[in-house]
């Protein structure tokens, strides 16, 4: 690109990380607010630029509320590239842990009878309401993948992110499998890789922050934790914490039959 | 070929020697059950007793993942290869891990000379050890359960000492270096060494029959095996990386943010990645699970054998061990043999 690309930077309901995370770049942050000419940045910036159209949005948090609806509707109408960052925007994130049920029960469980004034929607990621270009899971994101993306944009490139397992990582860095050795519920074979296997390498099973790979094989993981004596529900519970939509939902080939 | 004996009471000594000739790495504890090549800081800390590594020997001549070049700055590009200079000497190695850089040397080696392999291969010293075959270890039937080369110094235990085989002219200098700490070997050594062998030779439990096995491969493409293989494999890739000779390799570039310039990185592919065999335009030639599986076991036990004349699986064990779903290599050819 010849001209800066315009860039704004949003978060809908989120823990704000992923954006903090983009802040957290502290050494490549001059040469980032240089490379791009950043028009909207709450979080970051005073003077914010809410009409002119942007290249790019980046896009962090989960749709939430009906406000978060009308902002990222707006968001994607201005905006010829969406990257959705963080798990939250990809997948639904901790927000979606517990979508299964209403969200009428929800409310009272956590405000009472008598507050009714909260807006709180079913949680779901942004690629469930705009289309996204590109999708940037983690909860936060790397570093280092946000930096590939951003330099990929500048050159006018669509970024490759590599697309396997938390395994292969774990693997690379000559981890001692704890599926393998200990029976532990590692979520590394479902989840996308791109952290460097930063838990298993510290002796912590994988929690799937995440989300799953391209192609999860639920049947094989499901028999694969089985035979290890862990139910398909001790299972389903841990792989819902960051990515539930894409989970809860999945059946095995035996219960389908 | 030179043959000396090294006494246990030596060998400590004889460890902190090899310093000189290079940062020494040795096998390791990691786990209960695994154990890594990993650099010496006491002579204490050697693991004597490994039988198999997570990560075979492979990781010192082609990493994980590295910086291959650099460019940019005017249209130049810096040619860097991290290490290069540095002498390792890497003691421990089984004969099928050594069988295995046999193996990587021939892909490595073929038509394109893998400059940055060979540059490493240089400047890693080998040192061999013997062993005793667990129920995983299958190297007999791969006929890699014993080398006569590709180390520069092989030693076979026995109760009290150790055979020396010196395997080459470095060798043969470290065992001039180090004459104090060898002696010459007697009739008696051979007969435990004879002894130790057979002792060896019945260890071995796990079979696999290699005699004809391109032509079942070739006629059993359609088999079921392969789909029912494709249901139970998670295709997360651990055996790729755990294998001794699996060398597939991505590779992509790591731009800097002025766009300017730029590092090209290799790293560790596997052919059990949906991405794998993707082409432009998006066609995806081994789009199943049970085809990538295929590919991978038709690698190591047809193409290769119908290119190079042998397989190019070394039998160490490595992926019955560390497959999170169990899948055993052996049993799986067993199957498509129709000798279940």
């Amino acid at each position: 690109m010849t001209k800066k690309p315009k860039i704004g930077i949003f978060g809908l309901t989120s823990c704000a990380g992923d954006q903090l995370a983009i802040l957290n770049c502290e050494d490549e942050l001059l040469t980032i607010a240089d490379a791009f000419d950043i028009l909207d940045w709450e979080m970051a910036k005073t003077n914010n630029d809410k009409v002119t159209e942007l290249d790019i949005a980046f896009v962090e948090g989960v749709v939430a509320q009906t406000r978060d609806l009308e902002a990222l509707q707006a968001i994607r109408k201005r905006s010829k590239l969406l990257v959705a960052i963080g798990t939250c925007a990809v997948w639904g994130g901790v927000a979606a842990m517990k979508n299964q049920i209403p969200r009428e029960i929800l409310k009272k469980e956590v405000y009472g009878e008598e507050i009714n004034v909260v807006d709180s929607v079913e949680a779901l990621p942004v690629r469930s309401f705009v289309k996204t270009d590109i999708l940037l899971p983690g909860c936060p994101i790397e570093k280092e993948q946000f930096l590939q993306i951003a330099a990929s944009l500048l050159h006018g490139d669509l970024p490759e992110l590599l697309n396997f397992s938390v395994c292969s990582e774990c693997k690379m860095r000559e981890n001692a499998c704890l599926v393998v050795e200990k029976g532990e519920i590692c979520c590394g074979a479902l989840t996308v890789s791109g952290c460097n296997a930063r838990c298993p390498s510290h002796n912590i099973p994988c929690g799937g922050c995440h989300g799953p790979i391209e192609e999860v094989h639920y049947d094989a993981n499901y028999t694969m934790f089985a035979q290890r004596g862990i139910t398909k529900e001790e299972i389903q519970t841990k792989m819902s914490n960051f990515a539930a939509p894409a989970w809860m939902g999945q059946k095995l080939l035996s219960e389908i039959k | 070929m030179k043959i000396l004996k090294l006494p246990k009471a030596n060998f400590q000594k004889f460890l902190l020697s090899l310093k000189n000739y290079g940062e020494v790495h040795i096998p390791k504890k990691k786990s209960e059950e695994s154990y890594v090549f990993a650099p010496m800081e006491d002579p204490s800390e050697v693991a004597l007793e490994y039988l198999r590594t997570i990560i075979p020997p492979k990781k010192y001549f082609f990493k994980p993942k590295e910086s291959i070049f650099h460019y940019g700055d005017g249209n130049h590009f810096n040619e860097h290869i991290e290490d290069i200079d540095k002498k390792i000497v890497l003691f421990g190695l089984h004969p099928c891990d050594i069988h295995g850089l046999k193996i990587l040397d021939i892909v490595f080696g073929t038509g394109y000379i893998d400059k940055y392999y060979f540059a490493r291969r240089r400047n890693v010293l080998i040192i061999g050890l013997s062993c005793m075959p667990d129920e995983r270890c299958f190297c007999r039937s791969m006929g890699t359960d014993a080398t006569e080369d590709g180390f520069d110094l092989f030693l076979s235990e026995l109760k009290n000492s150790y055979l020396v085989t010196v395997g080459s002219s470095q060798g043969d200098d470290i065992t001039n270096d180090l004459k104090d700490l060898l002696g010459e070997i007697t009739k008696k050594d051979t007969n435990e060494y004879l002894k130790i062998r057979n002792e060896r030779k019945k260890r071995f439990k796990l079979q696999l029959d290699i005699s004809d096995l391109p032509y079942i491969l070739e006629l059993q493409r359609e088999s079921e095996v392969w789909d029912d293989l494709g249901k139970k494999c998670l295709c997360c890739g651990s055996c790729s990386m755990v294998c001794p000779t699996c060398s597939c390799f991505n590779v992509y570039d790591n731009l800097s943010l002025d766009t300017k310039k730029g590092e090209r990185i290799r790293q560790w592919d596997s052919c059990l990645f949906k991405d794998y065999a993707v082409v432009a335009g998006g066609h995806n030639f081994r789009a199943n699970r049970a085809d990538r599986v295929r590919n991978r076991y038709y690698h190591k036990q047809h193409g290769f054998v119908t290119q190079f004349g042998k397989p190019s699986c070394t039998g160490c064990g490595r992926c019955i061990q560390y497959c999170p779903t169990q899948i055993h290599v052996v049993e799986v050819f067993n199957k498509i043999r129709g000798e279940e």
